[in-house]
């Protein structure tokens, strides 16, 4: 991609042949705009405000290419992700395979330790394929050592021990310096199969989100993964993620929220997560030993050791989907509505979830009798009454208030207007909870074009860090890099532990750490230093002696133009700092180190923001 | 060139910039006493993955101990006996002088009223302190900072997790400082530093926005303090000797905040690998390992901190126990109740806190772990009430009656 220089709009005013006076530096504030907050959005930063809420910031000449086609015109088009052509990015992530094989395919190709320990115990055959077959031999021979190791270290007189080595929590834990590739290259899917799935799902979400033309619906389904949360490294969940994202997730981030709260109930990412499929009706067949069938055994949950129940009811799931996944936790719901809608869902289960099985309906498991969810009887009808009481529950007030206000939260500010809220709510309702109607309520509403919200959200660390990329037209060559700043930043992807998914109010994101961590990528990435992301810094400018016109064409670039005085000036006496241009007094003019001012531009307060 | 800069910047914005002297805050508190009440700190240590309890503080006086662990108990003979019932696990041995000392308190059958064997709930639980509760967006640490007289010296090190992310204990709306490592906690990379530094706190102090523009001003205050105060340079006390790995260093670079005078009134540290479900071991193994591990890097510290320790208090915990009996694979399930430590000046310590359910099976919760009598909250209410000052206990542990009349009493009052 070849870097769009802009006309630097302001040089008229400010263009100062002195470079480091006391002099120039006034002229440079008296040409400064005023922030941007008192009148209207003019056309080019609508263009901004939009590419900031519906994407993950403008790339390089994206405010250009919005501003020449129309705002309004470009967020009708990303209501409509599938009329947008995204073959340059379907074409990279052709690359992973893993994304497009199922639950069973990935356990198959990928073991976990489980289903190498069920190898060596003999319960489960040796693959076919040779590849596989490769794989899982590497694996059984790093199995048995490590037994080997436990049993050693189990003997082995304490004051020999080293604990340091003893306490290694994971034997496959990265073992490989991630920035250097040639170390990937040589990471086979020997040493550790799992991470595999890790990792391409994490790269084809940076990647998608960085360079998507189908930006709204990669925010779309950020926000709603973040909304149904579920946790990679639960268990059998690091199978389940992958098509969770793809077949429940993307497809309906602009649909319909009835759909997309019955395919997460009904998806094994889900059910695992959450541990609805452990939950049995306490009066079942199952739970009283009524009938028992010879094949049922394999399917049901099959930890049961001395002392654990076999039969139970676990709220766990239906406590979340009431509070954090529709009504909210002052959604008007009680106690002995969470125990009956956990009543309801008994028998919503996993078939084999440690083998990527599907979702099974499981009669035995069924709590038998009616129900009364919300003052509303559900008449004892087996798996429908768990469609009835999701039903209801997509179509309550309490939901729709509950869904607007998190989308305003998202798109328009951490407090959003209630009168915007209301509206929102009350389409909503009319609309059958159609996601992308609301959404176009909000994109049409005064609220959301006030001065006031501009600029008016904290950005997350996934937000920052892809918004630097896009911004800078840097090319991502291998993600771990990136992926480990977020986690570093506190924004481990598909790893947020508990289902409330990650916070999108600033001051979850702004602490201490955060802000260095901010800062110190911000300087790598804007000097080109950031390993796994090329990007040489000297394709953002022209060539230029003139400090002032460089500096107003990399604001504008990476900023819109739209930066504060204070940011400006302090750039601005940065450049005199014999640090950023390498001058000694003796030596003649020469140009600034572009590096270093995109990495304060990255880093400024500005910045943070979207 | 830092005499240049101040020159032409006019609205002083940036004179404690750059190369200047310690910054005045720094100088007031070097000069304060370090026994005042201001300076009382908590340090609060998690062991994730839920440690056994019953392996920890062994109640070797129980027969049914013994019955119910055929494999995996520890001997009568090697436990360091305390007080007839109660015995220490061999490898604890470096907190042994603590204990005799009276600077080692213990609570058993110490938990979470919520019967949850999820280590993902739990954990959440205990560090949101709102058992039950998913939605509590905050951790009763930051709350607690809410709730406590801050010291007359402000401190951008006034709460520090040790890790490179806030944990959920500590977050919410009060400043916390999270630190991997104190040599990265800085801007930029060894050259060019100071420069983009200055101009990043600028910029921030002059943000319209009041979360960047406090979180700035914090940031910078603390990168500035700790360069300042130079913590690598407090060097472990003689006698201090760290083990190798994270925790220990965890612990020694907490010291070194501490010692640098950094104004650390709560901290934060966490220890994982604690969840033995097969071969636990007994003496020797898994278990005695870690816990090898932990009491060393605790006895280190507390040697570390020297006088420092009259004003600090330190408190462990572990999301929930293990199961009472063993299980088919010489290892323990997860289980429920479990045992805390105390350890600091204020502590009145020698002495088993809590009331002993006994592991008789009628006594057993949910017929198989250790049942809990004393809620964690009322351990951890006690540390903030009485050692720090907390006022509004109903606000740090919402929902839970935390009346200090009914505390333990494992601190002295102050």
């Amino acid at each position: 991609m070849g870097p769009t220089l802009l006309k630097p709009e302001r040089s008229i005013g400010i263009r100062v042949a002195v470079l480091c006076t006391a002099l120039a530096l006034a002229t440079l504030a008296v040409g400064k705009k005023k922030p941007a907050t008192s009148a209207a959005m003019a056309e080019p930063q609508r263009a901004m405000h939009a590419l900031n809420r519906l994407a993950f910031g403008p790339r390089l000449g994206d405010v250009q290419r919005v501003t020449a086609l129309g705002v309004d015109q470009w967020v009708e088009i990303q209501l409509h992700p599938e009329k947008i052509d995204d073959s340059a990015l379907d074409a990279r992530l052709a690359e992973l395979p893993t994304l497009r094989m199922s639950p069973q395919e990935l356990v198959e190709h990928f073991p976990s330790r489980q289903i190498i320990k069920g190898v060596v115990a003999g319960r489960i055959p040796l693959p076919k394929d040779p590849a596989d077959r490769a794989v899982y031999e590497a694996q059984i021979k790093r199995y048995q050592e490590a037994v080997e190791r436990k049993q050693q270290a189990a003997q082995i007189p304490a004051a020999e021990a080293d604990p340091a080595k003893e306490n290694r929590p994971d034997l496959d834990r990265a073992e490989v310096n991630p920035a250097d590739p040639k170390s990937r290259e040589a990471l086979p899917v020997m040493r550790n199969p799992r991470r595999q799935v890790d990792e391409e799902l994490v790269e084809a979400k940076l990647l998608r989100d960085a360079s998507s033309e189908r930006q709204l619906e990669a925010v779309m389904t950020d926000f709603w993964f973040n909304h149904f949360n579920v946790f990679l490294n639960k268990g059998a969940d690091r199978y389940f993620v992958t098509s969770y994202e793809r077949e429940v997730i993307r497809p309906r981030a602009l649909g319909k929220f009835e759909d997309l709260l019955v395919a997460t109930a009904r998806n094994p990412a889900m059910l695992f997560y959450l541990d609805n499929w452990l939950s049995v009706g306490p009066n079942s067949d199952f739970a009283r030993g009524v009938s028992k069938n010879a094949g049922f055994n394999k399917r049901r949950p099959r930890k049961a050791g001395p002392g654990k129940r076999r039969g139970g009811l676990n709220e766990n799931y239906a406590r979340e989907i009431m509070e954090l996944h529709t009504l909210g936790v002052n959604g008007g719901y009680t106690q002995n509505d969470v125990t009956e809608v956990a009543r309801v869902l008994t028998g919503w289960t996993i078939e084999r979830p440690q083998l990527g099985g599907r979702f099974l309906y499981d009669a035995r498991m069924h709590e038998p009798g009616d129900k009364q969810v919300l003052g509303k009887r559900i008449k004892n009808n087996g798996e429908k009454e768990g469609r009835e009481v999701l039903h209801m529950l997509a179509h309550h007030p309490s939901t729709a208030r509950f869904i607007s206000t998190k989308l305003a939260m998202r798109f328009v500010s951490d407090t959003p207007p209630p009168a915007l809220v209301d509206r929102m709510t009350k389409v909503f309702l009319r609309k059958d909870g159609d996601i992308r109607e609301i959404l176009r309520t909000l994109f049409q509403s005064p609220e959301f074009w006030a001065p006031e919200a501009y600029r008016a959200k904290v950005k997350t660390p996934l937000e920052f860090a892809v918004s630097a990329i896009r911004s800078t037209g840097a090319q991502i060559e291998d993600t771990r890099v990136l992926a480990r700043a977020l986690k570093t930043l506190g924004m481990p992807l598909y790893a947020m532990q508990p289902p409330t998914g990650y916070s999108m109010k600033a001051e979850t994101w702004v602490n201490s750490a955060a802000l260095l961590g901010r800062l110190n990528l911000a300087l790598a990435l804007g000097s080109g230093r950031l390993r796994g992301v090329q990007f040489d810094p000297q394709s953002l400018a022209s060539p230029s002696e003139d400090a002032a016109q460089l500096l107003t064409e990399l604001e504008n670039t990476l900023l819109a133009g739209d930066v504060s005085q204070q940011t400006h000036e302090t750039i601005a006496k940065q450049m005199q700092d014999p640090q950023v241009t390498g001058r000694r007094l003796d030596d003649p003019v020469r140009p600034p180190n572009v590096g270093v001012l995109t990495g304060l531009l990255l880093g400024s307060p500005e910045f943070q923001k979207r | 060139m830092s005499i240049t800069r101040r020159i032409l910047i006019k609205n002083g914005a940036l004179a404690a910039v750059g190369t200047c002297a310690l910054p005045g805050f720094l100088a007031r508190a070097a000069l304060a006493g370090h026994t005042s009440a201001a300076n009382k700190r908590l340090v609060v240590i998690f062991q994730r993955g839920a440690a056994d309890g019953l392996n920890i503080v062994v109640p070797h006086g129980e027969a049914s101990y013994y019955a119910l662990r055929p494999t995996i108990n520890i001997p009568k003979s090697a436990v360091f006996d305390l007080d007839g019932l109660f015995g220490l696990h061999p490898s604890l041995s470096p907190l042994l002088p603590l204990w005799k000392e009276r600077h080692l308190a213990i609570v058993h059958a110490a938990g979470s009223p919520d019967s949850t064997r999820s280590h993902f709930d739990a954990q959440d639980y205990m560090e949101s302190g709102t058992p039950g509760m998913k939605a509590t967006e905050d951790g009763w640490l930051n709350r607690a900072l809410h709730s406590t007289p801050e010291p007359a010296e402000k401190s951008a090190f006034r709460a520090v997790a040790m890790g490179p992310s806030l944990p959920r204990i500590l977050s919410g709306s009060e400043p916390a400082v999270a630190m991997g490592n104190v040599s990265d906690f800085r801007v930029g990379g060894r050259s060019g530093a100071a420069t983009s530094a200055s101009s990043f706190e600028a910029m921030y102090e002059h943000s319209v926005d009041s979360v960047l523009h406090g979180t700035g001003q914090e940031t910078f205050e603390a990168v500035k303090m700790l360069k300042a105060a130079d913590p690598a340079k407090y060097l472990p006390a003689p006698g201090a000797s760290y083990p190798r790995g994270r925790f220990a260093d965890s612990l020694r670079q907490l010291a070194q905040l501490i010692k640098a005078n950094l104004g650390v009134q709560i901290a934060f540290a966490d220890i994982g690998g604690w969840d033995h479900h097969v071969n636990e071991g007994s003496t020797q193994g898994q278990l005695a390992n870690i816990l090898r591990d932990f009491s060393q890097s605790l006895a280190a510290f507390w040697t570390d901190l020297g006088d420092l320790g009259e004003e600090t208090i330190v408190v462990t915990m572990s999301e929930f126990g293990r199961t009472a009996r063993e299980n088919g694979n010489r290892g323990t399930d997860h289980g429920h109740a479990n045992v805390m430590f105390a350890m600091g000046g204020a502590v009145q310590g020698g002495k088993v806190y809590g009331r002993w359910p006994g592991l008789d099976a009628s006594h057993l919760y949910e017929g198989r772990d250790l049942a809990v009598t004393t809620d964690f909250r009322q351990v951890l209410g006690e540390a903030v009430h009485q050692h720090l000052g907390s006022q509004q206990l109903e606000n740090i542990f919402p929902g839970f009656a935390n009346d200090p009349g009914k505390f333990l009493g494992y601190l002295r009052n102050s």
